[in-house]
């Protein structure tokens, strides 16, 4: 057996990778020498800058007025104030340098400077512009607070104004309190041992709101749900947060990558329903709080959807951008869920394939949701789909009463029970379990006997409801089908399944 | 910790858990619920009709040995009329095929089903060992998709069913969803999740394992004591889909529901009406009159490229592709495919519900 010794054999040295496919020259300019290569086509520094704010702009402006896609640039007027979302990553210092360059302060290197100083399309297009950053430390255990850090970035930037939250937030009735004026006058209380997830409501809680926070992250039974469920705390702050301040558009820095990832997750998740909104969406909050908002609706956009994150490197890198970064999402002893294996499988097959991520992005951009809307889903606020109970019900008998049903129509869920106003990622989010029980994540610290509470826009809704109403051609790709030609024994067989076989 | 009582009866002890719900069940109850979810997928979809011929698409393989058992199974206890055909494709791959069409022979004993087999060779004049030998191990999973594909709706005009049944289980469309998308294939996409697929000219294909897991197909099985054949292909496996099978299982490990959840995201996206489109229709190879979305099939033309031993030009070269199609008739002595005949099929009435 070899070695692979390379000084022996000249088999065992890795080839080197050629950095160009076939010039060295810019494939813009044809003049210039590249100095970058994006997808097999080389840039040189001159051409990549504008053709990155090409790209960012393109992205962003067919959607600042509020009808879409109109008349642009000498007529950017969008309804409100801008909300740019902030992590302290890659993606988001990049975003929010291209927010300030373009929008902000202009940069005449960045900008063309047609028709004079006091030409409409040099006016501000947002009046204010909001930096919210969103702080996770205190649910996760060895990570430290940035919010100083990521304040002084921010305040670096003449003419934004910063915004800080804490994730539990969500849970904090004085935080609803002070942006929506609506006294919190009570709880809810929700059981995630019945997949129907029947609620109770309560009093005013005794639980702190990272009490509370902390109790509702431990509960979830997988791995998998732990950064769903932050990523949704965090996109419906923000959305609140845009609300409170008047913002009519809120901006992610979510790069080609990472929304190629985030797309084959959200699949992985059930979400087809919403590769849309994983893309960009609108935002119609709940008439009550939207009553003393001058903005009807809020749009979240991703202006960095056609930007790799190598070119998102790139441009930090040249424009010498400070990245302060982004904690990693690890629970001590837990296995990675599906978020964390989708972002090492794209990032391993754009080795191989190097067009996987915008292949992925642009297939999504192709589709639409099917069947209707119920309404939205009371937790990550997204469209939740018609029927959702009613499929699970159909395709997996779960008790001998689902047979007696089959066929007939499905009957009315009980009156206090949240399932059916969930989106069918948040009841799988809270319901689907594991193979192996998940960790405690929070060793010492106890949770409450009974259910646990929901973030306060879902508590806000049901207390707030009716619902508290005490009265009321194949395309199918053949797969392989040829076998080994071995008679499969029935040691063979249990040795498959043996992980399901209790005895 | 002390066995456990079923979570559906309450009253055997269980001896399984279920990887669809995670329920701990009795081997009856497992037995109950497998088969009656399949029947309720079929009369969901409103698959058959009263007296319809159906051929089960059989490979000696864990899921079509289980389809064939299952679906006699439920076709004696339901009634659903229907006559049941086992048919195979032989690829010609000495020393594997053989023995797995052996499976399928005595599965035509236990189950009394009359069986068809036909070869690549005498429909294509091909073995698959003969195509490998020519294009080698990386390309020949084209070429075999293509032909079983065909060949299957073949044996199926032969018998003149109106109906084949496949065992592609849940995790199989699982994973074309994720593949689908990965490579950007909106067409198969839009289409991949469809339990039932039917062309004007073609013959009704579907899928009535669509949500039933692998793992619970293998457990069947094994508590049945069916016999069926481990089903690595000898040549090499198409390495995308490698890739994204892999995937899937640690999708599954991380989460079981991922395979059912994923099945229901490809079920509630559709394409974008502009982008149908702009695709292209449907029609008939002018040469073999199998349908296609070209002048000539995909078939027809992998054939021509072995028969003028230019095969992989046939697969990648646009030229040599367009210049077989300017010829509307191959040259002179290259064999060719059979023209094609849809079964002629009584109309029957009534559905099985």
């Amino acid at each position: 057996m070899s070695c692979e010794n390379p000084t022996a054999e000249a088999d065992a040295i890795m080839p080197r990778k050629r950095k160009y496919d076939k010039s060295r020259t810019c494939v813009k300019c044809k003049e210039n020498a590249g100095n970058v290569v994006v997808r097999h086509a080389v840039y040189c520094r001159a051409c990549f800058i504008p053709q990155m704010t090409y790209k960012f702009r393109r992205s962003l402006e067919p959607y600042v007025n509020a009808k879409p896609d109109g008349p642009r640039r000498t007529a950017l007027k969008p309804t409100g104030n801008l909300l740019v979302a902030f992590s302290g990553g890659l993606g988001s210092t990049v975003l929010l340098d291209l927010v300030n360059r373009c929008y902000v302060s202009p940069d005449p290197t960045l900008l063309t400077a047609d028709g004079g100083r006091d030409h409409p399309r040099n006016e501000r297009v947002w009046k204010r512009v909001h930096v919210c950053y969103v702080e996770c430390c205190d649910v996760l255990l060895g990570t430290k607070d940035r919010t100083e850090e990521v304040k002084n970035l921010v305040e670096q930037i003449q003419g934004v104004e910063f915004i800080s939250l804490r994730i539990q937030d969500a849970f904090d009735s004085s935080w609803w309190n002070s942006i929506f004026h609506e006294d919190s006058n009570g709880d809810v209380v929700v059981d995630l041992s019945d997949e129907m997830l029947p609620f109770v409501t309560t009093g005013s809680s005794t639980q702190t709101p990272l009490s509370a926070m902390k109790a509702y992250l431990a509960s979830l039974p997988t791995p998998t749900a732990l950064p769903t469920t932050l990523n949704n705390l965090i996109r419906v702050l923000l959305q609140h947060t845009a609300l409170n301040t008047n913002s009519s558009h809120l901006l992610f820095g979510t790069s080609l990558t990472s929304l190629a990832v985030s797309l084959i997750s959200n699949v992985s998740q059930g979400g087809g329903f919403h590769v849309k909104e994983e893309m960009q969406e609108e935002w119609f909050p709940d008439a009550r709080l939207a009553k003393n908002s001058k903005i009807g609706s809020v749009r979240l956009i991703r202006p960095l959807k056609d930007i790799s994150v190598k070119e998102c490197g790139v441009w930090a890198w040249w424009s010498r951008l400070r990245v302060i970064g982004r904690e990693e999402w690890t629970w001590p002893g837990a296995k990675p869920g599906i978020g964390r294996l989708t972002k090492d499988f794209i990032r391993g097959l754009e080795t191989d394939y190097p067009s996987t991520v915008s292949t992925i992005v642009r297939t999504c951009g192709k589709l639409s949701p099917k069947g209707s809307t119920s309404g939205q889903c009371l937790l990550c606020q997204r469209p939740a789909q018609e029927g959702v109970q009613a499929w699970k019900a159909r395709i997996a008998i779960r008790s001998h009463d689902d047979v007696a049903l089959a066929g007939t129509s499905v009957p009315d869920p009980p009156g206090h029970a949240l399932a059916p106003l969930l989106c069918y990622v948040c009841h799988t989010t809270l319901t689907s379990k594991g193979t192996r029980a998940a960790p405690a994540l929070y060793p010492s610290h106890t949770s409450p006997s009974v259910g646990i509470s929901v973030p306060l826009w879902a508590s806000s809704y049901l207390l707030g409801s009716a619902l508290h109403d005490e009265s009321s051609d194949t395309g199918f790709v053949e797969p392989v089908a040829f076998s080994g030609g071995k008679r499969m024994s029935q040691e063979e067989l249990r040795g498959a399944i043996s992980e399901f076989i209790l005895d | 910790m002390p066995p456990r009582n079923c979570a559906l009866c309450d009253q055997a002890r269980a001896i399984l858990k279920r990887p669809k719900t995670g329920q701990q069940i009795c081997k009856d109850c497992f037995f109950y619920v497998f088969e009656t979810e399949v029947h309720n997928t079929i009369t969901e979809a409103k698959l058959f009709k009263l007296g319809d011929r159906v051929a089960i698409g059989a490979s000696g393989g864990k899921d079509s040995t289980v389809l064939a058992y299952v679906m006699k199974t439920l076709n004696d206890r339901y009634q659903y009329g229907l006559e049941l055909f086992l048919l195979s494709i032989d690829e010609g791959i000495t020393g594997y095929r053989d023995d797995s069409l052996e499976t399928v022979k005595r599965n035509q004993q236990q189950y009394d089903i009359p069986l068809k087999i036909l070869s690549y060779d005498e429909l294509y004049g091909w073995t698959m060992d003969a195509i490998v030998s020519q294009v080698g191990k990386k390309n020949n999973c084209t070429f075999c998709g293509v032909f079983r594909r065909q060949a299957l709706d073949r044996g199926a005009a032969m018998l003149n069913v109106d109906h084949i049944v496949t065992g592609h289980n849940a995790d199989d469309i699982a994973e074309t969803v994720l593949m689908n998308i990965m490579r950007g294939d909106i067409a198969r996409l839009g289409r991949c999740t469809s339990i039932c697929t039917q062309g004007d000219d073609t013959i009704k294909r579907s899928k009535p394992f669509k949500y039933a897991y692998e793992k619970e197909i293998v457990m069947y099985a094994y508590f049945k004591k069916l016999d069926y054949f481990s089903t690595e292909c000898i040549y090499s496996p198409d390495a995308y889909r490698g890739h994204a099978r892999a995937f899937l299982k640690d999708l599954e490990a991380a989460r079981p529901s991922a395979i059912i959840d994923i099945i229901h995201s490809g079920e509630a996206f559709e394409v974008k009406e502009e982008v149908k489109a702009t695709q292209k229709l449907q029609q008939i190879c002018k040469r073999c009159g199998y349908m296609s979305s070209n002048d000539l099939c995909k078939a027809c033309s992998l054939l021509e490229g072995l028969e003028r031993g230019m095969p992989r030009a046939a697969v990648t070269d646009r030229a040599f592709r367009k210049k077989m199609l300017e010829e509307d008739q191959p040259p002179e002595g290259l064999r060719t495919i059979p023209y094609f005949q849809r079964p002629s099929g009584e109309t029957r009435v009534g559905t099985i519900s």
